[in-house]
């Protein structure tokens, strides 16, 4: 008879640790969102025509607009930097037939963010406003007619523009 | 669709004789967990319009195809992040500003994007064993604030299980 005898030193046990056990499944997707802003510009005024009522020079040297002051909204979205102005022109000054008042008897106070007072001219366009950036913006301008005894009798008027500009 | 897979509840088992190399290893798992994802198409866009026409405007429907596979009772969930606020140069809008709508409701839920905090788009338990789908439309807020230019970013959707 033949013996077989097996020996066996201490045996070592371990686990192994694999890092991949125990992690969640997980998936990703991209997506590229793109969004154009083109330039523009909107100029929305509350009234399209103003009258001064006549009126005693001594009671009333200044006379404002009836109906009260014009609202003027301006929106635009320009390129960074670039500023927006808003201006106005008198393509003449205030006539009534031959008879003449110079467009600068005309006045503004003006109230809103970026807004300034001015006076009316036919010779050149004045700065009514300045925005350094894209938005919306809002203010009022209270006109006043400077009243004279020296102006000659009649009914006078003119046609001023309202330019809103971002360069 | 692209897949992910994980191990779970995974086991080895390494014996040593003195004197010896290794000579066995025993390994085991129990059924793998597995996830699929697909977001079609991969780009979308914004279109330009008058903010005082359109105070919101909408980018074309994502198609959400997903597959939840061997995750017995445990928790998915797909979540969105913005890699950042939508650049246009120098230029910034705030991701905050784009906001989704999404069916069916459940699982999809409606959310704002973040560009810090992943957002969850939808959630379930346990498997979707055929693959679901769903529609996400992003809005954005169309401001008069935003200056001129041509703004992009990567949006990235991750399906999670457990």
């Amino acid at each position: 008879m033949r013996t077989l005898t097996l020996t066996f030193g201490l045996l070592a046990v371990s686990v192994a640790a694999n890092p991949a056990f125990g992690q969640a499944g997980t998936e990703t997707e991209i997506i590229t969102a793109t969004l154009n802003v083109a330039p523009l510009a909107k100029l929305n005024l509350s009234a399209l025509s103003l009258a001064f009522p006549d009126s005693n020079p001594d009671l009333a040297p200044l006379v404002p607009a009836a109906g009260g002051p014009l609202v003027v909204t301006a929106r635009t979205r320009v390129t960074p930097g670039t500023p927006v102005t808003l201006t106005v022109q008198a393509l003449d000054d205030l006539r009534s037939g031959t008879e003449v008042i110079p467009a600068s008897a005309v006045r503004w106070t003006a109230t809103g963010e970026g807004f300034a007072d001015g006076t009316l001219s036919a010779a050149a366009a004045q700065t009514v406003a300045t925005w350094p950036a894209s938005g919306a913006y809002a203010g009022r301008l209270a006109f006043v007619f400077e009243n004279s005894w020296t102006w000659p009798t009649g009914s006078y008027s003119l046609t001023m523009v309202f330019t809103l500009t971002a360069l | 669709m692209s897949s992910g897979t994980a191990l779970r509840h995974g086991w080895c088992v390494r014996l040593t004789l003195p004197g010896l190399a290794t000579w066995a290893l025993l390994c085991g798992s129990a059924a793998a967990q597995r996830v699929n994802l697909q977001v079609r198409p991969n780009s979308i866009t914004f279109p330009t319009a008058d903010p005082d026409l359109a105070p919101v405007v909408q980018a074309q429907p994502l198609i959400i195809r997903y597959q939840v596979r061997n995750n017995d009772t445990g928790a998915w969930r797909l979540t969105v992040l913005a890699a950042g606020d939508l650049i246009a140069g120098a230029s910034a809008i705030d991701i905050a500003n784009v906001n989704w709508t999404a069916s069916p409701t459940p699982p999809f839920q409606a959310g704002t994007l973040s560009r810090t905090v992943a957002q969850t788009v939808a959630a379930g338990f346990g498997n979707v064993p055929r693959p679901g789908a769903g529609t996400l439309t992003f809005q954005l807020s169309n401001l008069w604030t935003y200056a001129v230019g041509v703004y992009t970013q990567s949006i990235v959707f991750t399906l999670s299980a457990p």
